[in-house]
């Protein structure tokens, strides 16, 4: 009985996990399609990855939406990390759950929501719409993910450990270097690559907020796909693809880069017993 | 000296704080007191209560949210059941993470190929002697996509909460003579709800929003209250209408959250 | 006399609703080993935090050779701490950590090399230098954090509950080596419990504490002996506490008999309380006992029989022997004057010594 409910799990979650990526797989299938709709395959051809490559506007929009992603995840990590020690910092439990409902406001808020308010904001202030609205936005909007990584690091530390620096003669700025820093990190990287999934991921502040000049993919993605099928599109879900694959892997390969360091420690623990 | 560091360090959030987070959801309710020429008026509220345009709109989009949150659970609780018990379950729900590194706009756009009059879903219709349909602009296929991007994001939190459980509670609800169903429904289920409800939180309020979605699989036929949004701010630039919307938005926010979290607190306390 | 390295001088620690620390008096002499000792809660750990600099306290002075250092900040203090977790830094291995005070302290790298190397020989560690502190076991962990607290060579070490993580027969090994230790480097130990085994093992002097206030002070022996009252009494070992009255000097009554006791100094039939403890009552048969009980249980100890027991006014007695009785037997107890130890209700530890001097030699 138990075993043919397990067989049943097992056909179960290859349903969904078929469902789950038909939809991506259809759609990098038929960037290699020659003819210029989704519907029929009409053999192998590359022409609209050169297409994509030939695509100047397009390659701009490309760096544009990287050189976002990498300084919003990079300054809203900064902050991000100050803000986490802020609260961590915040010992009244009343003051402290007020400043995390406040971060979390911009998580848990409908994108339109963001996105039109900062509209307002920046209209208001008379900040130009374009790349510095839209990377405003994008750290505004990350450093709320960087600290909900970083917290958790910060809390299960034991406040000894700062006790224990300060009392051998360390300065603020050496305990924080020398023994926070180094402990919380890997809260840090992740927080890190959360931001730049957040900032790759996000359409519909950079929607509102972008102005007429600046483009990055997700609205160049939109407003081509509001015009019909293209199978440049999917050239680009195909690069895109890639892309997210290697961000995967890097982050994978740091965060066993740390925990192998742990794993040896581990047996060692246990051959030395 | 220690405290002119403190404060040093702390400026910079607490900048982002009132700059992006308290201001612009005060610039959003002050914008909702005035009209298109700038006057201060409570006209908007009046309009959005008294017109069945935006009472259906708004009715629409709680149902639209209901259904997409209902059909993402009901797939995700059982995926997420069977992914904890298996061996390299760290692997599988790595697999569940993958479509959610890829771009929202580019998953919508591949169904606006698969539900096509030509595509994939008509030709397997096709294939078992079924009539072509149209589907593409349709309330089902935009509650369909929708569900389709929300489903990781409910798998994950009930994940969560499944790993979380002792193996010893079922191991004793066995013991005690309970039916694997029994065991589901009176252990399982109720450890796992503080992982349905942010499972909620995390679909239920986007879902109320997903203005690119209804214009990109809906057609313009669904007006959400996200496309009204998106619409006064962008097209008619009726901002103070916009932000009367979004002010029901913040408040229908809260009120979930505050729905799928009171129960928690309590059984802390 | 050796000389006063620290004084505490009328402290007090208040939080918004909760007052810690009432009017701490106390001063610590040079290459002495002293214990705070007392319930979780009591104020112990609040009273090293503000010594080591981790917590302010609201008034009071905090002096450290004769300088008050209420306003240094911890980092400035010429103290060093071995903490309860041990909060050795998991990102450094054991040398990093053991050379953390001198690095931060900018000392060239060969004394470095040289103090690290004489602090691990001084904890017996000295070859797991380049181990990785998660792989040293928690007897190891404790050596580490105490090598690392002596780097800065200070004058006192504080020692907050530094053993509770261990097991009990480790617990014992370190009870050596901690006294050990301390008298090898000649410097003060203020180490904070809430075991009195430990306590009366290692200490030369131990400050009794609960609710905020420092009950008794004094050796080890004048503490188990006669304790000022009713919770230092049990607290510390365990005891038969029976209210009874004073009726001269050297004349106790209690459960009906009158007893001749080695207390003196009260007013004639005032209320007091008489601790026997369990180990000075000698079974007997019940005509020679100058009391009667009846055995309820008892339990095998290993080396002695804990033996529980009921009077007829239903008080209950704690029996040490070396010999077994049968359950349910009436049996005699017997105890000698210097058995008992009279304590006054309310009584302060300044009246209580200066009693004591009435009669004492």
């Amino acid at each position: 009985m138990a075993n043919r409910s397990s067989k049943l799990g097992r056909l179960y979650i290859i349903i969904v996990f078929l469902l789950l990526y038909i939809p991506i797989v259809y759609l990098i299938l038929y960037s290699f399609s020659k003819g210029t709709t989704m519907t029929n395959f009409n053999g192998f051809t590359l022409t609209h990855y050169g297409e994509l490559f030939a695509d100047k506007r397009m390659l701009a929009i490309f760096l544009d939406t990287i050189l976002i992603a990498l300084l919003s995840s990079t300054f809203s990590t900064i902050i991000g990390t100050m803000g986490a020690l802020a609260v961590n910092n915040t010992k009244r439990r009343h003051q402290r759950e007020t400043l995390l409902s406040l971060n979390n406001i911009l998580l848990v808020s409908p994108d339109v929501i963001i996105g039109a308010s900062f509209l307002i904001f920046f209209t208001a202030l008379k900040v130009p719409l374009g790349f510095w609205s839209v990377l405003l936005s994008h750290i505004a909007f990350e450093i709320p993910i960087v600290l909900l990584m970083v917290l958790p690091r910060l809390d299960e530390m034991s406040p000894s450990l700062i006790n224990a620096a300060n009392d051998l003669g360390a300065t603020t700025g050496q305990t924080l270097s020398r023994i926070v820093l180094p402990v919380i990190q890997p809260g840090i990287i992740a927080g890190f690559f959360m931001a730049i999934t957040y900032s790759l991921d996000d359409f519909a502040v950079t929607f509102f907020v972008t102005g007429n000049g600046f483009s990055t993919l997700s609205v160049e993605i939109y407003s081509r796909a509001r015009q019909g099928i293209s199978l440049e599109i999917n050239a680009l879900a195909g690069i895109m693809f890639i892309f997210s694959l290697i961000l995967v892997v890097v982050y994978y390969f740091i965060e066993n880069h740390n925990a192998s360091k742990l794993k040896k420690q581990d047996k060692l623990e246990v051959t030395g017993k | 000296m220690r405290r002119s560091f403190k404060t040093m360090f702390y400026t910079p959030y607490m900048l982002w704080l009132v700059l992006f987070v308290i201001s612009p959801v005060a610039l959003i309710v002050y914008y909702s007191f005035f009209n298109i020429h700038h006057q201060f008026t409570f006209s908007n509220y009046q309009e959005f209560f008294s017109s069945g345009t935006y009472l259906t709109m708004t009715a629409n989009s709680v149902l639209y949210a209901f259904l997409i949150t209902l059909f993402s659970i009901l797939i995700s609780y059982p995926m997420a059941l069977v992914i904890s018990k298996l061996k390299h379950r760290d692997l599988w729900i790595l697999l569940v993470i993958l479509p959610t590194w890829i771009n929202l706009l580019l998953k919508a756009y591949a169904f606006i190929g698969l539900l096509s009059h030509d595509g994939l879903v008509n030709n397997i219709f096709q294939f078992f002697g079924l009539p072509v349909q149209h589907m593409l602009f349709t309330d089902a296929s935009f509650i369909l996509v929708a569900a389709y991007i929300q489903i990781p994001f409910m798998i994950l939190p009930i994940y969560n909460s499944m790993t979380d459980i002792s193996e010893s509670y079922i191991k004793a609800s066995r013991d005690l003579g309970a039916t694997n169903w029994q065991t589901l429904t009176k252990i399982i289920i109720p450890l796992t709800m503080p992982g349905i409800k942010s499972g909620i939180q995390i679909v239920f309020i986007p879902s109320l929003s997903l203005f690119m979605l209804s214009r990109l699989i809906g057609g313009n036929k669904v007006i959400t209250l996200g496309t009204a949004v998106e619409e006064h701010f962008l097209t008619t630039m009726n901002w103070g209408m916009g932000s009367t919307i979004g002010v029901v938005l913040i408040i229908s926010m809260v009120i979930v959250m505050l729905l799928t979290t009171t129960k928690r607190n309590r059984r802390r306390s | 006399m050796s000389k006063t390295i620290i004084e505490l001088k009328n402290v007090y620690k208040k939080y918004d609703d909760f007052t810690a620390l009432k009017n701490i008096n106390f001063t610590l002499n040079a290459g002495e080993f002293y214990t705070l000792l007392g319930p979780s809660g009591c104020g112990k750990t609040t009273i090293l935090q503000s010594i080591a600099g981790f917590t302010e306290v609201t008034s009071g002075q905090v002096l450290f050779d004769g300088k008050k250092i209420n306003d240094i900040p911890a980092n400035q203090r010429p103290l060093n701490t071995v903490f309860q977790d041990y909060a050795l830094f998991p990102n450094m291995n054991v040398y990093d950590n053991v050379a953390f005070g001198l690095v931060v302290h900018k000392v060239s790298k060969d004394e470095i090399e040289t103090r690290v190397h004489d602090a691990l020989k001084l904890v017996q560690l000295e070859q797991y230098a380049h181990r990785e502190i998660s792989e040293l076991s928690g007897g190891q962990q404790q050596r580490i954090a105490i090598a690392r607290a002596i780097i800065n060579r200070p004058k006192v070490l504080l020692l907050d509950e530094p053993l509770s993580a261990l097991d009990a027969k480790l617990r014992k090994d370190m009870q050596y080596e901690l006294r050990d230790l301390q008298q090898r480097l000649g410097i003060t130990f203020l180490f904070v419990t809430h075991d009195q085994e430990e306590a009366l093992a290692m200490s030369d002097h131990i400050f009794v504490m609960n609710k905020g206030e420092i009950l008794q002070k004094g050796s080890p022996v004048d503490i188990y002996d006669e304790p000022i009252n009713h919770f230092v009494a049990n607290f510390i070992g365990e005891s038969n506490i029976i209210p009874g009255k004073m009726v001269a000097d050297y004349q106790v009554a209690f459960l009906g008999h009158q007893f001749e006791c080695a207390d003196a100094g009260m007013r004639p039939n005032e209320p007091v309380e008489v601790v026997i403890r369990p180990e000075d009552l000698v079974i007997t048969t019940p005509e020679k006992g100058k009391l009667q009980v009846k055995v309820d249980t008892q339990l095998f100890r290993g080396d002695y029989y804990e033996i529980m027991a009921t009077d007829n006014q239903g008080d209950e007695w704690l029996i040490h022997s070396t010999n077994a009785t049968k359950d349910d037997a009436v049996i005699g107890l017997t105890f000698g004057p210097t058995d008992m130890h009279i304590m006054r209700y309310n009584e302060t530890e300044t009246k209580f010594n200066q009693r004591l001097e009435t009669y004492e030699d």
